[in-house]
């Protein structure tokens, strides 16, 4: 059987011109959390964050909550950025919600790619999407 | 509003034996699909066989996964694998996404060994119990402290050990 699975789940949704909106769901066998972070897309900095603590291990757990906050302001094209959100979040905080922020960090260049490419498809039924992706560097 | 990109993400622990464990871990999303399958030995954690698949648009450096992937056996779980794996599968002409699927799969098998021991400390009906059991798990594992804000200095967990 199987003794451990953990699930991440990541939805990303444009909120008018200048924002993504992320969603992100982490349930595991042993842990259960969620948070949602606008970004900005003009420079990449996440603009607001909240989160989720559903189920968790011990009763101090829940004060990484408000830790989510030091998140603001940091830029997903700044170099690093994946470890200072687990050493700000993570360590500060919970590890687990800095995985599903850094998680949703990842996807933001796919989701751009996976929108513009949705366009062009709806502009060019016969585009060849593999190349669209090379010359745009989505699959650099 | 409908959303506009989506990724899912599963990687699972299943014991083959007493010796041996299988980690599946698989990536979807709009653009994506990976699936890696690592088979771990125990107690020894390590990495007896690894194997990978890519589909839809994979990165450039990505392409060759399968063949990537065969350089982390022998590579054990444990300390300094992250360095390891990094200067592996990483790096400029490396795969990212095979370095975060080895990594969240070796954390997914330290999981399965943790979970055990949270079940036990969430069957105690008595806090001063559950503390000891919290801190017993601290003294015998102190990597876990510091790494987050239950186990930091301040913390009641941490309130009279010397760690």
């Amino acid at each position: 059987m199987i003794t451990f699975n953990r699930s991440q789940l990541i939805g990303a949704e444009f909120v008018g011109e200048d924002t993504i909106r992320f969603n992100g769901i982490q349930e595991d066998h042993i842990y259960g959390m969620e948070v949602r972070m606008d970004v900005c897309l003009k420079d990449a900095t996440i603009q607001s964050v909240s989160g989720n603590m559903k189920r968790y291990t011990n009763d101090v757990c829940p004060q990484a909550v408000p830790v989510l906050q030091t998140a603001v302001g940091l830029s997903l094209r700044e170099e690093g950025w994946d470890a200072k959100v687990m050493r700000e979040i993570g360590r500060k905080g919970c590890e687990h919600f800095a995985e599903i922020i850094i998680e949703c960090g990842r996807c933001l260049n796919q989701a751009l790619a996976s929108r513009d490419l949705w366009e062009a498809i709806c502009q060019d039924p016969t585009l060849d999407q593999q190349q669209f992706l090379d010359d745009r560097g989505a699959t650099s | 509003m409908t959303i506009k990109f989506f990724r899912n993400k599963v990687v699972e622990v299943e014991p083959l034996s007493s010796t041996e464990l299988e980690v599946s871990w698989r990536l979807t999303d709009d653009l994506l699909k990976l699936e890696v399958s690592l088979k771990v030995q125990i107690p020894e954690m390590e990495i007896l066989e690894a194997d990978a698949s890519v589909g839809r648009f994979p990165p450039k450096n990505c392409r060759d996964a399968a063949e990537k992937i065969k350089m982390v056996e022998g590579v054990s779980i444990g300390g300094g694998l992250r360095k390891i794996v990094r200067g592996i599968l990483g790096g400029e002409d490396g795969c990212s996404l095979l370095v975060d699927a080895v990594l969240e799969s070796a954390n997914a098998v330290i999981l399965h060994f943790t979970r055990p021991g949270i079940q036990i400390l969430e069957s105690l009906t008595d806090p001063q119990q559950k503390l000891d059991g919290l801190q017993a798990m601290l003294k015998s594992n102190p990597k876990l402290v510091r790494s987050c804000i239950s186990f930091q200095d301040d913390s009641p967990i941490m309130k009279g050990l010397n760690l």
